[in-house]
């Protein structure tokens, strides 16, 4: 299936309006779109943007909606779609969305029975507007940049996961985004809220055919509860053409713990925010990262672990590795407020560049305002290490193929820490199948 | 020109102490900066007609500028209420009881003589050093080394200062470093000739041109080929001055197989923003190494960089940096590294107290053609109380696939293991947490020269007493 270029484009009439939202959805899309039109374009003249260059990116050409094929379950959505899906495992639940709408979607009765809600965030506004009117857009708010009052503005689709006090999802919940729609703009947002003692996983994966030119501008904002223990994991594989911006937040309360995992492979450019704010004592936030760059794709990574409340923790381990002429940035930020005495806080990020042409930065940033506290961090960039080669090769393993072993073995660091053998297995292979990838 | 007597809690505060116009007719100091303040520095100095249209275009350049957006407040500088040029002998307080109470007595704690304590504090012209200095320049000169004032390097040497002057660092540079180029008085020149090795460091203070305390002090270091030469500049007791800016520009030229050292040992008053712009080129195999210490000031924004611009060519920054009450010392370090084979090393240490804030600011970059380039990074800070605060921002921008980075970074308290193994040996708790914080900071003061490297031991435990971990 393959669309044509939309004519609309992101204008005030296309503000979108699906049907049974409350009325304060409609204002916070009418002031969302009235800052999109007052706020520039991020300026490279900024810290936050001093790496990615957005000024030739033309938001005219780009159109707020594109329909997908919807049905009441798998078998019925577009074929692309299923096969993009692929083997997904053992899950609780299933969301697809197609372009801008939701496609379909699955919840096991069981969960359902115990109060778990798992649904495009548009009906959820529907059904529960009471969860979600004190934290849609509250995390990662419309004021934020051009971009964000975008996304407030025209935002379809998306997911909504509620898991009630002391509920536990034994089994991760999935969702999947595929776009085919050429020059369209998504808005991908996805809305956790894990009660007191709640404990869920859930796993989101972004796929696009290549296509000329399109946007997705996604946010994703997590309420983690009293005691809660929530995973999320979030895999980027948009294909060619695909400008990527994405803001992920969570607020942690009270002995909350997050683990969380980013990933991006796919995308022309690729620029993901990952945020964890520590708000009330005994909170642990952990932040792993993966990305592999080629070709000429620009990623461009940030980090902020914000401890507000004291005796939390948080660790941030960032890997990737380049080819092509391809470059990524990395840039973090631990802020130690001054209440948060008895912090640990850690960060590292570590690049291995294949490519004499790709570029890695690399900006681990400390501030500590409270002094009880343990904080570090660590950053590299450096080529696969020449001695580790050629022991290898004096052991009979072919140069291409010591390669292979030192870059799978560069990343495992990480994925030993994602208990999730569907998540492992598929970056496993995506790993291998971007050191085969000629440049 | 008598100075009104300092007040301690304005001192403090960064209180910008005036004095009242000179009455004699020589030069009239005038607040403010424009065109004909610049011409007028020009003239004074019968400076050659480059010199002048150069300080006229860094005046174009810093006020094309707008001020940093990064780094420490310094929306209190009032460049309108400056003097932008004194003669030297009116800036200097007329006798030592108009000194800052609290200067006089740590000079006293630091064991520092009475005559060096006199001309260290700008009250006296007269100095036992002058006779050190005369033999000293003898020596100098019998081997070709000129080590003089910046000023008088312009008259004496026109041709070398011509060919370097402003080619490490443009007037266009940053802001600073253009109001330094618009208004610059006093600094060192030094030109060290093929293949001497100047074997005692030269220290600013030997000169008696009282213009090495200068607010817009100006350093132009040149070693040619093969030349070893260690420069030093300031001194661990705190500089009283009633300048509320010092903003000064050292450019170093280290020719091939050169090795250049220099070393810096802040501790201003704390009225005092010390934005300084120090940068050096180390050519092929050339070294160059900095040793900064910045223990003073109210606010520090100091970055010493190294372009290594030819092959295997090496740099090192050793940074200290301390604040206490109302300090902010954002120091750091850049390595640029241009040509293959080039390594660089920056080792920091910071210890804040007392709501002091300090900061590490630093760049690693590989320029395309700089392969097998090496630079590891290792910032360390301390921070004695909760009131205290500690930042690290690093840039590291690659791009060169055999180029290897590292950097590595820990913000800690003072262990109260630690603490409580060196008290219940008997040691006070000042002593103990001098000892402790005098130990994270031997990496530097080890490479300092034996007496500077005392004079900061003292100073640490002087800040010390009455710190509580």
């Amino acid at each position: 299936m393959s669309e044509t270029l939309i004519e609309n484009g992101l204008t005030e009439k296309e503000l979108p309006s699906p049907p049974g939202q409350p009325a304060w959805t409609r204002s916070l899309r009418q002031e969302a779109f009235e800052l999109f039109r007052a706020l520039p374009i991020p300026s490279q003249e900024t810290e936050e943007w001093r790496y990615t260059d957005l000024s030739g990116l033309d938001l005219d050409a780009f159109a707020p909606f594109a329909s997908g094929r919807v049905s009441d379950n798998l078998d019925g959505v577009a074929e692309e779609v299923q096969e993009a899906v692929g083997e997904l495992g053992e899950r609780a639940g299933l969301l697809v969305q197609h372009n801008s709408e939701t496609a379909t979607v699955h919840l096991s009765p069981e969960d359902a029975d115990r109060g778990v809600i798992f649904v495009g965030l548009d009906r959820a506004l529907a059904e529960h507007a009471d969860l979600l009117e004190k934290r849609l857009h509250r995390l990662v708010p419309a004021e934020r940049t051009k971009f964000l009052a975008l996304h407030a503005a025209f935002r379809t689709g998306g997911v909504f996961v509620y898991v009630p006090a002391g509920v536990r999802v034994e089994l991760p919940l999935q969702s999947l985004t595929y776009v085919d729609a050429e020059g369209l703009a998504v808005f991908p947002h996805t809305l956790i809220v894990a009660e007191q003692g709640a404990e869920v996983t859930f796993i989101e994966r972004f796929v696009s055919r290549p296509l000329e030119r399109a946007l997705s501008d996604a946010v994703t904002e997590v309420f983690v509860g009293p005691g809660a223990r929530v995973r999320y994991v979030s895999l980027q594989d948009w294909g060619e053409g695909m400008t990527h911006l994405s803001v992920q937040r969570a607020v942690l309360d009270r002995d909350a713990e997050l683990r969380s995992l980013a990933v991006a492979f796919g995308g022309s450019l690729s620029r993901t925010e990952v945020e964890s704010v520590l708000s009330a004592s005994g909170g642990h936030s952990e932040m792993l990262g993966v990305y592999f760059t080629d070709g000429s794709q620009h990623f461009d990574h940030r980090s902020l672990q914000d401890h507000v409340a004291p005796n939390c923790g948080s660790e941030v381990l960032y890997k990737g590795a380049l080819k092509g002429r391809s470059r990524a940035v990395y840039s973090g930020w631990v802020h130690v407020r001054k209440d948060a005495q008895k912090t640990n806080a850690f960060q590292t990020n570590r690049n291995i560049v294949l490519s004499d042409e790709a570029k890695a930065d690399s900006i681990p940033n400390l501030e500590i305002e409270a002094n009880d506290v343990r904080c570090g961090h660590a950053a590299s960039v450096g080529p696969v290490d020449e001695d580790v080669r050629f022991y290898m090769q004096s052991r009979g393993i072919p140069a291409d193929e010591a390669e292979r072993l030192i870059v799978t073995g560069f990343f495992q660091e990480v994925l030993d820490r994602v208990p999730l053998p569907e998540v492992r297995e598929s970056l496993e292979q995506a790993i291998e199948d971007e050191l085969e990838r000629s440049d | 020109m008598a100075v009104p007597k300092p007040d301690l809690k304005e001192l403090e505060q960064g209180y910008r102490f005036g004095w009242k116009d000179p009455d004699h007719s020589v030069f009239t100091p005038k607040r403010g900066l424009s065109e004909a303040v610049v011409e007028e520095i020009s003239s004074m100095k019968s400076e050659p007609e480059w010199m002048r249209k150069f300080r006229l275009k860094a005046l174009k350049h810093f006020r094309g500028r707008p001020m940093p957006w990064w780094g420490a407040d310094l929306s209190d500088i009032d460049f309108e209420n400056i003097y932008y040029f004194i003669r030297s002998t009116e800036k200097q307080a007329e006798n030592w009881e108009d000194l800052p109470q609290d200067i006089k007595a740590t000079w006293d704690k630091l064991g520092i003589p009475e005559a060096e304590k006199k001309f260290l504090g700008g009250v006296s012209a007269q100095y036992e050093s002058e006779v050190v200095y005369h033999k000293i320049k003898e020596e100098l000169d019998s081997i070709g080394v000129i080590f003089t004032d910046m000023d008088s390097g312009l008259r004496e040497h026109p041709e070398i200062v011509k060919e370097y002057f402003g080619t490490i660092i443009p007037p266009n540079d940053n802001k600073f470093a253009a109001l330094n180029s618009a208004v610059w008085s006093g600094g060192s020149f030094v030109y060290v000739p093929e293949g001497v090795n100047v074997d005692i460091p030269l220290q600013a203070y030997f000169r008696i041109n009282a213009e090495n305390m200068g607010q817009f002090e100006r350093t132009l270091i040149i070693a040619e080929p093969g030349s070893y030469v260690h420069y030093v500049e300031g001194c661990s007791a705190p500089i009283y001055t009633t300048d509320s800016l010092h903003s000064a520009v050292v450019e170093i030229i280290a020719k091939p197989g050169s090795r250049v050292r220099y070393t810096t040992i802040q501790n201003w008053s704390t009225n005092v923003y010390n934005l300084v712009t120090k940068r050096a080129a180390a050519y092929e195999d050339a070294v160059v190494e900095w040793i900064d210490g910045n223990i003073g000031s109210k606010v520090t924004m100091k970055y010493p960089s190294i372009y290594l611009l030819g092959k295997g060519a090496r740099g090192e920054v050793l940074s200290v940096a301390y604040a206490g009450k109302g300090m902010h010392t954002d120091a750091g370090g850049k390595a640029i590294h241009v040509a293959p084979y080039t390594t660089s090393i920056i080792n920091s240490k910071s210890v804040s107290k007392d709501g002091g804030r300090t900061g590490y600011r630093g760049l690693i970059r590989v320029e395309p053609d700089a392969h097998h380039a090496k630079s590891n990074v290792r910032c360390d800070a301390l921070i004695l109380d909760e009131e205290s605060r500690s930042d690290t921002y690093p840039y590291i921008e690659v791009e060169e696939d055999t180029a290897s980075l590292g950097h590595e970074a820990t913000v800690s308290k003072v262990g109260e293991d630690q603490l409580f193994y060196l008290m219940s040996r008997g040691l006070s708790e000042a002593d103990a947490m001098a000892m402790i914080v005098n130990g994270f900071i031997e990496p530097i003061t080890r490479e300092l020269p034996m007496e500077y490297a005392v004079e900061l031991n003292r100073l640490i435990e002087l800040n010390m007493e009455g710190a509580v971990g």
